[in-house]
């Protein structure tokens, strides 16, 4: 997908994730960057920095991806990371109903804290673990008694989450990092949410010049670490 | 004898310009003893007692390496020998500890140490490792000091005398430089060290076993026996090619070293081992020289079973903590084989789960799973607990705190200096906008140990064990200075990372690959890294990352501070919008200020306890106080504690509510002077004012209403706030902003099981509680003040120069109260059906004393009310259907705004449900009419249809009662003052954003105007407690002598004096309506307050306020207790200071008692020919005439 033949627009976008520990950030951004899944990813410490570009058919999107670590006591650090990014993917486990109020938590942070006119992407990670993995957004009950014996750990409804995301003015998606599902279909609706106005202040001299450079840092990235099994994903 | 190595580093000292500067982040002024600690990598159980110039000399059996020594006299190291409680230390860095000594000779070490590490060359011997010490004879009659070792008392005992010459023995002689007595009171200090620590050998034999040397230096024949623990690298292999590391010569040369010079505890350091540790540690003693090198061994020598125990402790717990652990345990290190195996993830769990309970302040953070797990491979469970321990407290301080502030600050440290050393990277970063932070930020936090290849990263680790943090930040500007040419053309923070990425990943690289030279091809990355690192930035000291860090720190941690607030506000749920952003920033900030100070108050009391206990029991130290810690409690550093207990809850409330004051202070003597931090310690005289437990602040009250509002608070009764608790609490009392909800929120704060009824005790209470919240004056907006007219001017005891409108209302409010108890009285419901029924009866009978105004509802009626000889029928709220049917009628027309909640009894299930319908509509139908009284004549009618003499089953302790909310709202809507002080008085009396400025506590600070309600307050509880009047007015003046009040001391004593006797007065009254009217059993009671002034006012008092007073009383009689406390502390104060000085007289004749004759285990051993070792004489005459030291088996 990272093949731009022809000479459309591209500009940068600074994306950040922002969420509880484990519920699978790096783990995103890993299916989106590289397409690939790790059961054991090592936790983020402060922030790890990735790319991946992704093509719309007027224009092409760099996302300069920001993944931050979640545990609680990372959150102070946030601000450093956050700074002048454009678009957030805020993210919680479909499994864990902690996961989303700390995911309100950041919402709300970044509505104050951040640019204004930041978009904000509210996702539900962790589909596969849920009874309706095969991606019908089909509603199941709350903590339902038998969700354990039926395979079906969810315990925040699509409903719940989705009427807060509409509350709020957020795009919402529930993915699967580890299958894949609806991972590209987030970062395309983030591409497509940013209003060209903002593009075009963003980055400018930065991206205009990016041709030669930028391909090549990109194919580093993209094509992640020398061994398959090192760690990945880490800043430096 | 000096040798050159020393002089040298004298005058880089001299010449170094950070000299002077502190060492610890958290402290401009660290005390000698974090020196000291910080030097020789000790607990903080150790303090320097004694010191002295000494040189060290190394026997030439000892001495492997050349250099510029003179072989036949082995080697000379010229230095500072120091003496703690359980250490003996030398070190060639010419620091010192002592009171006199200034800061920079204290702090010499943190200068430049040219790889030798802040302790030098030289050792640090656990007292216990010491075998034996002679004092030898030399020609000038100096102090000279032969000691022998344990070293390789680890090994079993040789059999015979061959086997013997296997184990050499470790023999150093140390010469002391000083005058006599300094050299003899160190040798002293040194008998008395060995004496106590003998006891300790057995712990020294435990954690040396442990010890990957002990096995290395086993003669072969005995290396049968397992080997120690040298972490998971000896089952799943360590990291990197052993041959490439040369693992085999570098053990070949350490194991040359450590027989030469010690192992373990006993090893002395030379220059050679400073070497050593720089080419790279082989695998298998890596953790042994890590745990030497940072001080950890100390820490487990000192506590040796603490890992143990603490799992053993907390086995089956769950917490916070160990859910975050759960999390990362399969994802630390995972490219690691150990830990994709049970075993290494078992151990990862149990250290890091071992270390959230001893700290449970730090917890777990993330990257300690990363730094953990590295320490694993080299280091057993408990080895890598005790480092990570040493880690979290000196070597990172603060990185992983709830807040990582010390990541953070030592990230600003970090950019400064960049922007010191690198200024057109710097610049070239700032013109890109790329953030050094986001780059450097997980070399610190993980040690590099997630940046470089494991093999690089345990080569850093190496040299930062034994130089301290400097060694990250030396290193890190290596990588930036490398890479400088390639960062330059980086624009923005991606290609900046994917520099360094590139760049770690070639670490084994040569780093000139086209060199014709091939010993400078064989030079790789990280060898030139290493070099860079450490001579191009040797400039870069302890003391420059100390200076920078202070400089930093505010800022660092105010920003901390102020995104930790903004969160926290956000994030107090719904019931916090009921405030406004001002005052929920100030309840915050009250909130967190009132915890840091105490917690600063307690340490600082704690530290003076420990001073005065520790001097009473060593020698000569003013000083032994760790100040490291003294910032403890601040947000920006990892709150230590978030929960409010009691007393912090009585301190916020005094900060904000003038109420919460305590009248009577229990401490009167407040020295400002010793609470300013550390300039107290160098006086004696000083330490002993102690600091008061409520700081500067006024003390806070102790009131019942406060164990209430508690309570209240305490929403979960886990017997502490949180913030939300408290904010939750506030808003609801304040931010409504509504009389019902504010009389409701009294009422349920007193009905004690939440029956919804509140019975005589709590009447009683809820009067005590009136009065003790209006007792310095009423708030708010206070609407049509009337003259005072009623009780008060009919007594005749207001004195013309008080007639203040303000303390007019204060005295119309006591009368308000006085009513309010009555009131209660006279409407509450028995608690007994038959009760019901009697007053039912009754109540057929006599059906129409209408006329008596028993809710006197408009001003001027007010003081009549009170005054009303039948106002004290008792009250029942028990109307006939008729009458019903009217209110009903009424409160539809008239009160249609009533809140629904009104129309809802709380109690229909109880007993009194006999009479619910009527109570219903009653209420909320003198709410609204209580204020616009268009139909008083409806209401008299309605509610006054009682009997008199029904007052004795009211007061009779055997026929219970109560009143209910609705019972209650309308008594305090009948009165205005009381409706004003729900409205406004009480919800105003916090004051969250302003705050209240009462600097001395007490009254003394009110002004001239208001003085009068301190007295009035005062007088009242003090009547409550004393019982009589006459009495509480000696306890006014008495605390107010006490208190030393400036001049409105008279007129608080005037005023105090006037309502007490009133108060008297009526409660005569009572007393003599009680006897008139009450029952046989009732009638002896308080007898003693009979000596009645008569009075016209035929108040039939029903008891209430005596006994409301006497119950009421309990705080003013916890503040007499607490005084005479005070007194006696004080009176104990002056005797632990005299305890002290004969304790110091005792001490510095330490001398004479040191030669205690039965001192067989005396280790110091003067030579007998040895004339005048003046205190020893008598120990050492037992023994034979020649040096022989005392040998003890541990």
């Amino acid at each position: 997908m990272a093949d731009a033949n022809t000479p459309k627009p591209s500009s940068s976008v600074k994306l950040v994730l922002l969420g509880e520990a484990a519920v699978g950030k790096s783990s995103l951004v890993l299916r989106f960057v590289n397409n690939d899944f790790q059961e054991n990813k090592e936790p983020t410490i402060g922030a790890a920095f990735l790319t991946q570009k992704c093509n719309l058919p007027t224009r092409t999107i760099k996302f300069e991806i920001w993944d931050t670590a979640g545990q609680e006591r990372f959150a102070s650090l946030a601000p450093m990371y956050y700074r002048n990014a454009q678009a957030a993917l805020v993210v919680y486990d479909l499994t864990k109903p902690t996961s989303l109020i700390k995911a309100k938590h950041w919402v709300a942070e970044l509505q104050r804290q951040a640019s204004p006119g930041i978009v904000i992407a509210l996702v539900g990670n962790k589909l596969d673990l849920t009874s309706d993995s095969a991606g019908s957004a089909e509603v199941s009950g709350d903590g339902d008694d038998n969700a354990e014996d039926s395979g079906d750990a969810r315990k925040i409804s699509t409903e719940e989450a989705k009427t807060y995301a509409e509350e709020e003015g957020l795009l919402f998606f529930e993915t699967s990092a580890k299958t894949g599902h609806n991972v590209t279909e987030v970062f395309t609706a983030i591409a497509n949410a940013i209003p060209e106005t903002s593009l075009k202040s963003a980055r400018g001299p930065g991206a205009s010049h990016a041709g030669a450079s930028r391909t090549e840092e990109q194919r580093v990235n993209l094509n992640g670490p020398r061994d398959p099994n090192a760690k990945e994903g880490c800043a430096c | 004898m000096l040798n050159l190595s020393s002089f040298v580093q004298k005058a880089q000292q001299l010449l170094d310009p950070t000299q002077g500067l502190n060492l610890t982040d958290s402290d401009k002024n660290p005390s000698k003893a974090s020196l000291f600690q910080s030097q020789f990598r000790l607990p903080d159980s150790q303090h320097p007692l004694y010191e002295i110039t000494a040189e060290l000399t190394i026997p030439p059996s000892n001495v492997t390496q050349g250099g510029k020594n003179d072989q036949d006299r082995g080697f000379h190291y010229a230095g500072k020998l120091h003496l703690s409680e359980a250490y003996l230390c030398f070190s060639t860095t010419p620091s010192s500890f002592l009171q006199s000594a200034s800061t920079s000779t204290s702090s010499a070490f943190t200068g430049q140490t040219h790889g030798g590490g802040p302790s030098g060359n030289g050792f640090t011997f656990p007292l216990s490792s010491i075998r034996r010490v002679e004092r030898l004879h030399s020609q000038n009659f100096q102090f000279a000091l032969a000691i022998t070792t344990w070293n390789g008392i680890g090994q079993d005992a040789p059999k015979d005398l061959k086997d013997r010459k296997e184990v050499r023995e470790q023999r150093i002689t140390i010469q002391l430089a000083g005058t006599r007595v300094a050299c003899e009171r160190f040798c002293d200090g040194l008998k008395k060290g060995l004496r106590a620590a003998v006891g300790n050998v057995g712990k020294l034999k435990k954690v040396i076993g442990e010890c990957y040397s002990e096995y290395l230096l086993r003669p072969e024949e005995q290396k049968g026996v397992n080997p120690p623990d040298a972490g998971l690298g000896m089952l799943f292999r360590y990291p990197g090619d052993p041959k490439k590391l040369r693992d085999r010569a570098k053990m070949r040369l350490w194991a040359e070293y450590l027989r030469d010079n010690g192992r373990n505890v006993t090893l002395i350091r030379q220059p050679t081992f400073h070497k050593l540790i720089r080419v790279g540690l082989p695998n298998r003693l890596r953790g042994e020289i890590w745990e030497l090198t940072s001080g950890s061994i100390y820490l487990r020598l000192e506590n040796p079973t603490l890992y143990a125990d603490t799992l053993a402790k907390h086995s089956g717990k769950e917490s916070l903590a160990i859910d975050e652990i759960e999390k990362d345990l399969n994802r630390s290190l995972p490219e690691y084989p150990g830990f994709q195996s049970e075993e290494g993830i078992g151990r990862l769990r149990r250290v890091l789960t071992a270390y959230s309970w001893v700290n449970a302040d730090v917890g777990y953070c993330q990257a300690m799973n990363i730094v953990v797990a590295a320490l694993l491979i080299y280091m057993s469970e408990a080895q890598a607990f005790f480092l990570l321990s040493t880690l979290c407290d000196r070597l990172v301080p603060g990185y992983y705190s709830t807040t990582m502030y010390g990541t953070l600050l030592d990230q600003k440290v970090f950019e400064s200096l960049v922007e010191r050393t690198m200024p057109i990277l710097w610049e070239h970063l700032v013109k890109c906008d790329v953030q050094l932070s986001v780059v450097s930020l997980p070399w610190f936090l993980s040690l590099y140990i997630n940046s470089m290849p494991l093999v690089f990263a345990f080569r850093v680790l190496d040299v930062f064990f034994v130089e301290g943090p400097k060694v990250l930040f030396q290193v890190g500007l290596a990588i930036l200075r490398i890479n400088g040419e390639e960062l330059l053309d980086a624009t923005d923070d991606g290609a900046f990372i994917s520099v360094l990425k590139n760049y770690f990943a070639r670490l084994d690289e040569s780093a000139h690959p086209k060199s014709e030279n091939p010993k400078l091809r064989a030079v790789t990355k990280f060898q030139e890294l290493m070099v860079v690192a450490f001579k191009e930035f040797s400039g870069i000291t302890h003391s420059t990352i100390t200076e920078l860090r202070l400089k930093n720190k505010d800022a660092v941690l105010n920003n901390i501070e102020s995104f930790a607030k903004r969160t926290a506000i956000r994030n107090l749920g719904p019931e916090s919008k009921l405030l406004s952003t001002d005052e929920l920033g100030a309840v915050y900030d009250r909130f967190y200020g009132v915890l840091y100070e105490r917690q600063q108050r307690d340490l600082i009391i704690k530290q003076e306890e420990a001073r005065r206990a520790k001097s009473n029991r060593i020698s000569r130290i003013g000083q032994v106080v760790d100040e490291g810690n003294v910032e403890k409690g601040r947000v920006g550093l990892g709150p230590s504690t978030s929960l409010m207990d009691y007393d912090a809850f009585r301190e916020f409330l005094a900060g904000i509510a003038k109420w919460a004051v305590s009248d009577s202070p229990t401490q009167s003597r407040r020295d400002t002077g010793s609470s300013n931090g550390g300039g107290f310690y160098n006086s004696f005289r000083k330490n002993e004012s102690s600091v008061s437990p409520w700081g500067n602040g006024p003390e806070p009250a102790d009131h019942e209403f406060l164990r209430r509002l508690f309570r209240k608070w305490d929403f979960d009764s886990s017997s502490a706030l949180t913030l939300q608790n408290v904010v939750t609490g506030l808003a609801r009392i304040k931010g409504k902003r509504d009389i019902m909800g504010t009389i409701n929120y009294f009422f349920e704060l007193h009905d004690d099981d939440g029956d919804g009824k509140v019975d005589r005790e709590g009447i009683l209470r809820m009067s005590e509680a009136l009065l003790f919240l209006s007792r310095r004056g009423l708030e708010g907006t206070l609407d049509r003040p009337t003259a005072p007219n009623g009780m008060m001017t009919e007594g005749g005891m207001v004195t013309p120069g008080h007639e203040v409108p303000d303390q007019s209302i204060n005295e119309r409010f006591l009368g308000s109260v006085s009513a309010f108890i009555r009131r209660c009285f006279e409407y509450a419901d028995p608690d007994h059906p038959n009760n019901q029924n009697t007053q039912q009866e009754q109540q057929t009978q006599t059906t129409s004393r209408q006329e008596d105004n028993l809710i006197s509802i408009d001003d001027d009626d007010a003081a009549q009310g009170l005054a009303d000889p039948d106002a004290f029928a008792i009250g029942d709220d028990d109307d006939d259907f008729d009458d019903e049917e009217n209110d009903d009628d009424l409160l539809g027309l008239e009160s249609p705004t009533a809140s629904p909640r009104m129309a809802k009894r709380p109690d229909t299930a109880t007993p009194s449900s006999l009479q619910p319908p009527s109570s219903l509509h009653l209420d909320p139908s003198t709410a609204p009419s209580s204020i616009s009284n268009p139909n008083d004549e409806d209401q008299r009618r309605r509610v006054s249809r009682q009997q008199s003499e029904k007052a004795n089953i009211a007061l009779d302790p055997n026929n219970p009662l109560h009143i209910t909310l609705p019972t209650f709202r309308m008594v305090v809507l009948a009165d205005e003052l009381l409706e004003q002080f729900f409205e406004s008085s009480f919800p105003c009396s916090f004051h969250l954003v302003e705050g209240i400025n009462m600097s001395t506590g007490g009254s003394s600070s009110t002004s001239g105007a208001s003085s009068g309600y301190g007295g009035l307050g005062n007088t009242f509880s003090n009547i409550g407690f004393f019982g009589a009047g006459a009495a509480g007015n000696n306890a006014q003046q008495g605390a107010g002598a006490g208190r030393g009040l400036r001049g409105v001391l008279d007129n608080i004593v005037t005023d105090g004096m006037r309502v007490a006797a009133e108060v008297r007065r009526r409660m005569e009254e009572a007393q003599r309506e009680l006897e008139k009217n009450a029952l046989p059993g009732q009638q002896g009671r308080p007898g003693a307050n009979r000596n009645g002034g008569d009075d016209e006012d035929d108040d039939e008092d029903d008891g209430g306020p005596v006994e409301g007073l006497s119950l009421g009383g309990g705080h003013n009689s916890g503040s007499a207790a607490g005084g005479s406390a005070a007194g006696s502390v004080m009176d104990g104060r002056r005797g632990s200071g005299q305890v002290r000085s004969s304790d110091r007289d005792l001490l510095t004749g330490a001398d004479a008692e040191a030669s205690d004759p039965t001192a067989e285990v005396s280790q110091v051993q003067q030579g007998s020919g040895v004339p005048g070792g003046s205190g020893n004489g008598a120990g050492s005459s037992s023994v034979p005439a020649k040096v022989v030291g005392v040998e003890f088996d541990g």
